[in-house]
C-alpha cells in the first residue's frame, strides 16, 4: 500500500550534469516498490503549492528502508530536493502506479532510454537480472552529456548501447536506429521497454506495431496527486474491446501503458474504428 | 473539547471537510488516511452520464496556486451510487454530492437519484464550474439563472440544498439572496476564480481548455472576503473555501462567519493535511481557552469605518492638529 510520510533525506550525490541521486528513508517504498512506479515527492513538508512532482524509482534498499531516485536540477521543485541535506524532510508519498509487466521466459527485454528516460530502468535492470532475463539496453541522447548514469549501469548483467545525434559518445543517429538494426537479426522473442521524451516512445510504440512485438512505455505528464483525484495527468489510453478511447490517469493506471494501447498526439483511433465499423469512410 | 459543527442540518464531527474535486469519490484515499476523521467529503461533480472532462494539459502552477480545466471528468451519477457509494458508506463521515448539469432539468433528475440513495447525506450544486462549455458558470453568473436552479433542485429532493457560488460575480451578496429565497439550506464559497495563463514561446494558453480556475493560497483573501460577505447577507450558514492549508487560514473563515470550511488543493500536495489541520484546530482552540469550535464563528472585530480627522470631535484622538 502507498503511504504518505514525512521522510528525512539519508544521503545525497552530485553526479554532474545538474543531476543528483537522493536517498530518502520510506519503508513502504522500499519494501514495496516494482520498476517502473513511482514516488510524488517535495522538499519541506508544507501543504502549500507547488504541487509535488512524480519521480521514477531509481533503486531500493528493503534492509535499509531506503529508496534513490534520480533528479535532475531543472525547476523550483527538483531544484529544492537538489538543495536538500541529509536529515531535511520531504513530504512523500509512494510507490505508486502500475509497474513495468517483466518478460515472460526465454524472451529477451529490450530497453529503450532517451535521456533523463534512464531513471526507470536501473532497477527494471536489477529486476530483470534477478528473473534470469537476457536484456540489452539502447541508451540514447543528443550528446555524450545526455547518459548520465551510464557508468553506474555496469554490473546489472545488461548489454549496454549508448547511442548519440552528434556522434561524441556510441553509436551515431537516433537510437531507433540501432533499435531496428538490433530487431532485424535479433535471435528469439522481444519485449520492448521504452521510457524518454514522447516523440522517441512515439517511434519506439510503431516499431513493435508494425513488428507485432509486445512493448509498454512510461509515460510523463504533468501529475498533480498522484492517487487519481485531481485527474490532471489524464492520457488517451483504448482497451483492446473498446469502441473509443479514454481518459485515464497516467498516476493509477499508468504510467506504465501497453504502447499498442496508447492513442498518440496526432492520432484519432475511435474514428478509424467507428468509420471501419460504420462500413467504411462516408 | 467540542469540534461538531451543525450545517444545514447535518452534523458533521469537526469543521473540516474535503472539497469537490480535489478528493476524488472519497475512495482513492483509503489507506492513506482515516476518512473518518474527517468532518466530510464533497464527490468529484456529476451529471447524470459519464463525461471525458477537459483536452490535456489540465493543470498548471502559478504563483502560490494552482488553474486548472479538468471540465468535470467523471463516472456519472449511476455508477456512482451503483460502484462508490456502497463503498464509502463504510467510513464514519458525512458524503455530501456536488451536482452538476447542463440544463436546469439535468440538476433535478441527479438530485432525484441522489434523493433515492442511501448514504447521502447532502447535495452541493455546483452552479460556478467555469471549465465547461454550458452549465456551471452560466447558472451561477446570473441571479435569475441561479434562482432557478436551486428551485429546481430544492423541488427534486428532500436532502439538504448547499449551492457552490462562484467568485467571478461583482456582488455576491445577490447570488447569496438569491440562493437563499430559492430554498437553499446553506451556501459553499467559493469556487476558483476564473484564470488566463499564457505560453509566451507558443502564445497559446497553458491548459488544453484555454482558460481555466484558480485555486490554492493565491486565492485565500478574495475567498474570505466573499465568504465573509455572503455570511453577513443571508440567515443560512457558510461553507468557506479557499486556499486552506493549514489551521490558520481554516480559522480566518470561522472567524469571518463560516460554519464550517472545506479544504481543496491542499489535498494534492499532502493527502494527511485533514488530520494536521484538526491538531492545530485543538491546539488554537486550547490555547484561547474556548471547549467548543462554533464560539469562533463569526467573531470578527471588524473596525468601524475610518473618520476624516475633521470629523472627530475636539479633543478626540485622531483629531485635527
Amino acid at each position: 500500500m502507498p503511504a504518505n510520510r514525512i521522510v528525512p533525506l539519508v544521503d545525497g550525490e552530485a553526479v554532474g550534469g545538474g543531476c543528483f541521486l537522493l536517498t530518502f528513508q520510506h519503508e513502504e517504498t522500499a519494501r514495496e516498490a516494482r520498476p517502473g512506479q513511482f514516488v510524488m515527492i517535495k522538499a519541506g513538508v508544507s501543504a502549500e503549492p507547488p504541487l509535488r512532482r512524480p519521480f521514477s524509482i531509481l533503486s531500493v534498499d528493503a534492509e535499509r528502508d531506503t529508496f534513490t531516485l534520480f533528479v535532475k536540477a531543472v525547476g523550483r521543485v527538483s531544484g529544492a530536493l537538489a538543495a536538500m541535506a541529509p536529515g531535511d524532510k520531504a513530504l512523500c508519498l509512494g510507490p505508486l502506479g502500475r509497474p513495468f509487466t517483466l518478460p515472460p521466459d526465454h524472451t529477451e527485454a529490450l530497453l529503450v532510454a532517451g535521456g533523463y528516460g534512464i531513471a526507470p530502468f536501473r532497477f527494471l535492470g536489477v529486476e530483470l537480472r534477478r528473473a534470469g532475463a537476457r536484456a540489452r539496453l539502447l541508451y540514447g541522447g543528443r550528446t555524450a552529456a545526455d547518459l548520465p548514469l551510464l557508468e553506474r549501469l555496469s554490473g546489472l548483467g545488461l548489454d549496454v548501447v549508448p547511442v548519440t545525434e552528434d556522434g561524441s559518445l556510441g553509436e551515431r543517429g537516433l537510437v531507433t536506429l540501432p533499435l531496428e538494426a538490433y530487431l532485424d537479426r535479433a535471435p528469439g522473442p522481444v519485449r520492448l521497454y521504452a521510457c524518454g521524451p514522447e516523440a522517441m516512445m512515439h517511434a519506439v510504440a510503431r516499431i513493435a506495431a508494425a513488428r507485432s512485438l509486445p512493448a509498454e512505455v512510461s509515460l510523463d505528464p504533468w501529475m498533480g496527486c498522484g492517487i487519481g483525484t485531481c485527474l490532471a495527468c489524464v492520457v488517451r489510453v483504448q482497451g483492446e474491446e473498446e469502441e473509443r478511447w479514454r481518459y485515464r490517469c497516467a498516476c493509477t493506471e499508468g504510467p506504465v501503458f501497453d504502447a499498442a494501447r496508447v492513442v498518440w498526439p496526432g492520432e484519432d483511433r475511435s474514428r478509424a474504428r467507428l468509420a471501419a465499423a460504420a462500413g467504411g469512410a462516408r | 473539547m467540542n469540534l461538531a459543527v451543525e450545517v444545514a442540518g447535518i452534523r458533521l464531527k469537526n469543521p473540516l471537510i474535503a472539497a469537490s474535486g480535489t478528493f476524488g469519490y472519497g475512495v482513492e484515499h483509503e489507506g492513506l488516511l482515516d476518512l473518518s476523521l474527517l468532518g466530510g467529503i464533497v464527490s468529484k461533480g456529476l451529471y447524470m452520464e459519464p463525461r471525458d472532462g477537459a483536452p490535456p494539459p489540465r493543470i498548471v502552477e502559478t504563483p502560490s496556486g494552482l488553474l486548472n480545466a479538468i471540465g468535470l471528468q467523471g463516472v456519472g451519477i449511476r455508477a456512482f451510487v451503483r460502484d462508490v457509494l456502497p463503498r464509502m458508506r463504510r467510513h464514519d463521515t458525512v458524503l455530501l454530492v456536488n451536482v452538476c448539469g447542463d440544463t436546469v432539468e439535468e440538476y433535478a433528475e441527479v438530485a432525484r437519484v441522489c434523493d433515492d440513495a442511501p448514504g447521502i447525506a447532502g447535495l452541493e450544486v455546483n452552479i460556478s464550474c467555469p471549465n465547461v462549455e454550458r452549465g456551471g458558470l452560466a447558472f451561477g453568473g446570473d441571479p435569475r439563472m441561479t434562482h432557478e436552479v436551486v428551485a429546481a433542485v430544492r423541488r427534486a429532493t428532500r436532502l439538504p440544498v448547499i449551492p457552490k457560488l462562484s467568485p467571478n460575480v461583482a456582488d455576491i451578496a445577490v447570488f447569496a439572496r438569491a440562493a437563499e429565497e430559492a430554498g437553499a439550506d446553506a451556501l459553499s464559497c467559493i469556487n476558483t476564480l476564473l484564470g488566463l495563463a499564457i505560453d509566451v514561446e507558443t502564445r497559446r494558453p497553458r491548459l488544453g481548455f484555454g482558460t481555466g480556475g484558480l485555486s490554492g493560497p493565491a486565492i485565500r483573501p478574495v475567498a474570505v472576503r466573499m465568504a465573509w460577505q455572503a455570511s453577513r447577507a443571508v440567515r443560512i450558514p457558510v461553507i468557506g473555501i479557499g486556499g486552506i492549508a493549514s489551521a490558520s487560514d481554516a480559522l480566518e473563515f470561522l472567524i469571518a462567519g463560516c460554519r464550517a470550511v472545506q479544504i481543496g488543493t491542499a489535498n494534492f500536495v499532502d493527502p494527511g493535511i485533514h488530520e494536521r489541520i484538526l491538531d492545530d484546530l485543538r491546539e488554537y482552540l486550547g490555547r484561547h481557552r474556548l471547549d467548543d469550535v462554533n464560539a469562533v464563528v463569526g467573531t470578527l472585530e471588524y473596525p468601524a469605518p475610518a473618520r476624516r480627522c475633521d470629523e472627530r470631535g475636539p479633543g478626540e484622538p485622531g483629531g485635527c492638529p
